[in-house]
């Protein structure tokens, strides 16, 4: 055996050998990859700035806009956004007693009512108001008629001219004597027409006397001192004072949309967000151990997943909120939370199973796995990383179904409990007004139609970003 | 590729036979009323079970029976009451008598006679029939010991001595008799053809016999019911209406109110939210008392918190019912709750709120407060306490039971949870005690007050609170015994100071609905007990 002895002619530099320029780029990893090619993506950018805005909104929102979610007003139901409006304070006092004519008859005289041609009463005469209108009273009276046995009162937001716009039957008055009426029903700022007609106590007369009233905001003097517009002592019946602004508006008690908007947000988001990402991540764990480990352990693991699919999930919901003491009235959000986790995995540990046995007999498995690769190495190298896809799929679906699931039973009372917002209740809450106040639906719809699109966008663009297949075609 | 385009056609053809099929009753669709043929058509809220009137509870059975059948006496338009098969009665301390007319007749053709009377009171209070209502017969003589079954049927307070004289003894004086015989219950049955029916009395149009104004000519189990004058009504020529259709069965109010604005129905009703759109159809929108008291019933169960008075008086002093009905509850039609009595219940001369005015509720939220600091020290609560408010799932509810949690948190610092439940389930918490306050409300029977001053009478099991109140029971006693009017009124004078005094209730409101009907309608009557609506004697009037 000979053995080669090196001269000093081996150590000397070679010439060069090409005038082609070497093309060398530093290694790109997988992570960077992905990160630069979710960066080119402008809708999943979009997206994710907008889930951060969101974010936001949530965390620093409420530190910002500190108006307390479940404070009502009942002075400003339904409002549609507004930046604040002047009102007049007002001195509520006593309820009003009301006019009485003195020794005029209560009821027609038998002798006139016995008449079967009797002529039709005529509409009571200088009807008018009392006091100042404004939205917490509109007092009316007006002049007795002959042979009433009581007064119709009505009320539209139209000028009426036949019998059929006279608008809301506000009430009645029991008594030919009793000649006035306080209206204090939903009044809001704005012109109404209020009309009277006289019964006779068995017809009521088609003619009406009509009056043109234009009624103010009004706030009573203690209310404002509750909700802190006025200093005690100050202000004065009379006096104007701005209202605080509701750039949403209001909801049916009167609270802020803006604020339970933001406070809502975190019941929606925190189910939404939490758990999605719990369950695909127990579900993805426990399709890799099946897939991976084939055999008898995929077997028993997926008859399990096949249990549990059968099982009803708004039952289990229920059964969860009972074993869990949640009682009628509080909040059952816990509930939710372990119901979903428990139930809804397997849908994605059937999927990354069929992924990773698809993955396992792959050839660049196989041949690293011929290279002696360490099963960690092959489930973190090849496996995650080709399932990823799949996995972030899930998740987007299952985020806005997870925000959907939520406001269902929060409808259906096993959700959380009021006065807690959240985005799904307060959709269920706006339906019922969506034809008179559209704005209590649109916001939380939008937003959760935001949040879902967002989540969707930005997972499209994960997948393809994280897809290792896609970086070959680049 | 010919014969792709001929199944191609053979498909469009059946497409357009079923398009056809399904347009073709649209084009032929009845409107809601008929000038000519004098017919009017409604919607039902639901099918009824049945309708043998001695087992029908529900509103939708008592409605249709009170256009099919006649009672001894009945309601006017205007809430009087007015002979019906009777003609004229007589009640007494210890006993009735009523005069059967000549003339009533069942619809084959046969008389009704006292003895039909007999044997229909008979039959609801047999343990056998097992009628839900068989209670309100309680006061006849052994009424209450037959429906236990420690009488014979026969032995029940009532008898025919004569083929149209109807004799009653009572059990206890019963001052509203001929008030109470207006119910369901208290129509007429014809032995020899209920027991022929076997069971299947009321169970279908012809397995029933009717002596109102109309009979039911058709009934197609949940989708149609149809209702024909009754050629054998003795008051016939009054009756206008030659037919009264019902095609449409659903509880949906906003199918109603559609229907309604095609033209197809003459009366829908209307909620805080549809009430504007009937007013930017420009249509005449009605009002009327549906009749029902509304409360917060608090728990007077030994152990619970609302057994303290000072924590009552404390949750009452906060609550103000204007401000529930006008800015909580906003729909017109509504009357404050100043008494556990509605306002339309007649006394001894005027209304009963007349006779025995209740106090004019009090709001003060300082006073509140001092109470509940004294029932803090009562009941040596370190905190303020966490109360469980029960409450029924529709929207209005829930509303309310919203606005009661906020206004008692904002005057109180107190913490109320909502405990949403559906009717049924409501019920049994009800029942069984499994709450501190209930938002309750209660309809009227009958027009006489006691429907609603025996209400918290610790024996009746209504009273879900178990209120109970010596002093109370003595004066509901006395109502129910008495008759004279002057005294009945005082009692219920006593009961309605009692329960206000004691806070055993807060009274809330006094439900009121609001609807539209169609202009050429008249004579609709609503009133607070069934039927409700009655458009037996309403007639048509061209525009």
């Amino acid at each position: 055996m000979s053995t080669y002895e090196p001269t000093a002619a081996d150590f000397a530099p070679l010439d060069a050998q090409s005038a082609a320029p070497v093309l060398v780029r530093p290694s790109l990893s997988y992570w960077a990859d992905a990160r630069a090619r979710l960066g080119r993506n402008p809708r999943a950018m979009g997206s994710l700035f907008l889930l951060l805005a969101l974010g936001l909104f949530t965390t620093l929102g409420p530190v910002l806009w500190t108006v307390d979610p479940s404070a009502q007003n009942l002075d400003r139901i339904s409002e549609p956004p507004n930046l604040g409006a002047d009102a007049l304070l007002i001195d509520r006092g006593q309820r009003w007693a009301g006019v009485v004519v003195s020794g005029w008859p209560a009821a027609p005289d038998p002798a006139w009512l016995a008449q079967a041609d009797r002529p039709e009463l005529p509409a009571p005469e200088a009807l008018r108001t009392v006091a100042t209108p404004h939205t917490w009273s509109v007092r009316l009276r007006w002049d007795p008629v002959a042979n009433a046995a009581g007064y119709q009162i009505y009320r539209n937001r139209y000028e009426p001219k036949a019998l059929n716009e006279l608008g809301l039957p506000l009430g009645d008055s029991w008594s030919g004597a009793e000649t006035s009426y306080e209206d204090a029903l939903a009044l809001e700022p704005g012109v109404y027409w209020y009309s009277v007609t006289a019964t006779d106590g068995e017809r009521e007369s088609r003619q009406f006397q009509t009056l043109r009233v234009e009624v103010a905001r009004a706030l009573p003097l203690e209310t404002a001192r509750k909700a802190g517009l006025l200093a005690d002592g100050q202000g004065q019946p009379g006096d104007q004072i701005t209202l605080p602004a509701h750039p949403l508006g209001t909801d049916y008690l009167g609270r802020d949309m803006l604020s339970r908007l933001m406070h809502g947000a975190r019941t929606s988001l925190f189910i939404g967000l939490l758990a999605p990402l719990l369950y695909v991540l127990f579900g993805t764990t426990y399709g890799a151990i099946a897939g991976f480990f084939g055999g008898r352990i995929d077997a028993l693991l997926m008859r399990l997943a096949d249990f549990v699919v059968a099982l009803p999930f708004l039952l289990f919901m229920i059964l969860f909120r009972v074993a869990s003491g949640v009682e009628a009235g509080e909040s059952g959000i816990t509930a939710i939370l372990v119901a979903m986790i428990l139930l809804l995995w397997p849908a994605t540990a059937r999927l990354v199973r069929g992924q990773i046995l698809q993955i396992r007999e792959e050839g660049y498995v196989q041949a690293a796995r011929l290279l002696g690769a360490p099963q960690r190495y092959l489930i973190f190298r090849h496996m995650i990383p080709n399932t990823l896809g799949v996995i972030l799929v899930t998740l987007t679906f299952a985020i806005p179904t997870a925000i959907f699931t939520e406001a269902f039973l929060s409808f259906i009372g096993m959700g959380v409990a009021p006065p807690t917002p959240s985005w799904g209740s307060m959709c269920f809450e706006g339906l019922k007004s969506m034809l008179n106040s559209p704005h209590e639906l649109f916001f939380p719809a939008l937003m959760i139609s935001l949040t879902v699109l967002a989540f969707n966008l930005l997972g499209d663009g994960l997948r393809d970003a994280l897809d290792a297949r896609m970086r070959a075609r680049e | 590729m010919a014969r792709k385009a001929a199944s191609a056609t053979r498909w469009l053809k059946l497409l357009g036979l079923l398009l056809g099929a399904l347009a073709a009753p649209a084009w032929s669709a009845e409107g809601a009323v008929d000038f000519d043929a004098r017919i009017i058509r409604m919607v039902l809220p639901q099918e009824p079970p049945q309708l043998d009137s001695s087992k029908a509870t529900d509103q939708v059975s008592t409605r249709i029976l009170g256009h099919v059948m006649e009672a001894l006496t009945r309601f006017d338009a205007q809430g009087r009451l007015v002979p019906g098969v009777a003609e004229r009665w007589e009640i007494r301390a210890d006993g009735a008598t009523f005069w059967l007319r000549e003339d009533a007749r069942w619809s084959d053709g046969s008389p009704v006679l006292a003895r039909d009377f007999v044997f229909s009171w008979r039959n609801a209070v047999d343990p056998k029939t097992a009628s839900e209502y068989a209670f309100i017969l309680q006061g006849i003589e052994n009424a209450e010991a037959i429906s236990q079954g420690e009488a014979p049927v026969d032995s029940l307070g009532v008898s025919a001595p004569e083929p149209r004289r109807l004799e009653v003894r009572f059990s206890r004086a019963i001052a509203y008799f001929d008030k109470l015989v207006a119910f369901a219950t208290f129509y007429p049955l014809k032995e020899d053809f209920y027991r022929a029916r076997d069971g299947r009395y009321g169970a279908d149009a012809e397995d029933m016999l009717f002596n109102g104004p109309f009979v039911i000519e058709r009934w197609d189990h949940g989708a149609r019911l149809e209702m024909a004058k009754n050629p054998h009504y003795w008051d016939r020529d009054k009756i206008y209406l030659n037919r009264i259709e019902f095609p449409y069965i659903t509880a949906d109010t906003n199918a109603a109110l559609n229907l309604f604005k095609d033209g197809r129905i003459i009366l829908a009703g209307l909620d805080s939210e549809t009430m504007e759109n009937a007013l930017d159809q420009r249509w005449r929108i009605e009002r009327f008392n549906d009749g029902s008291a509304w409360y917060i019933e608090f728990n007077h169960r030994e152990g619970r918190l609302t057994q303290n008075w000072n924590l009552r008086r404390a949750l009452a002093l906060s609550f103000d019912t204007y401000e529930l009905i006008n800015r909580v509850i906003g729909t017109p039609g509504n009357l404050p709750g100043l008494s556990l009595y509605p306002s339309y219940l007649r006394g001894a001369e005027q209304r009963l709120l007349q006779e025995i005015p209740p106090p004019e509720p009090v709001t003060d939220w300082a006073l509140a407060r001092s109470h509940l600091a004294a029932a803090r020290e009562d009941l040596g609560l370190a905190e303020a306490p966490e109360l469980v408010l029960l409450t029924g799932n529709s929207p209005t509810a829930n509303k309310q039971a919203e606005f009661l949690q906020t206004l008692w948190k904002e005057a109180l610092g107190l913490t109320v949870r909502i405990d949403r439940q559906i009717f049924k389930q409501r019920l049994a918490k009800m029942t069984s005690g499994d709450f501190d306050l209930v938002a309750a409300g209660w309809g009227p029977d009958y027009l006489d007050p006691l429907t609603f001053g025996d209400l918290f009478a610790s024996w009746n099991l209504n009273n879900r609170g178990r209120y109970a109140n010596a002093e109370l029971d003595a004066c509901v006693r006395t109502a129910q015994n008495s008759v004279d009017a002057a005294v009945r009124v005082d009692a219920f004078g006593c009961i309605q100071r009692i329960l206000l005094e004691d806070h055993a209730i807060i009274p809330t409101y006094e439900r009121g609905q609001i609807y539209v009907i169609h202009p050429a309608v008249k004579g609709t009557i609503r009133r607070q007990t069934s039927p409700d609506p009655d458009l037996s004697r309403a007639w048509l009037e061209q525009p």
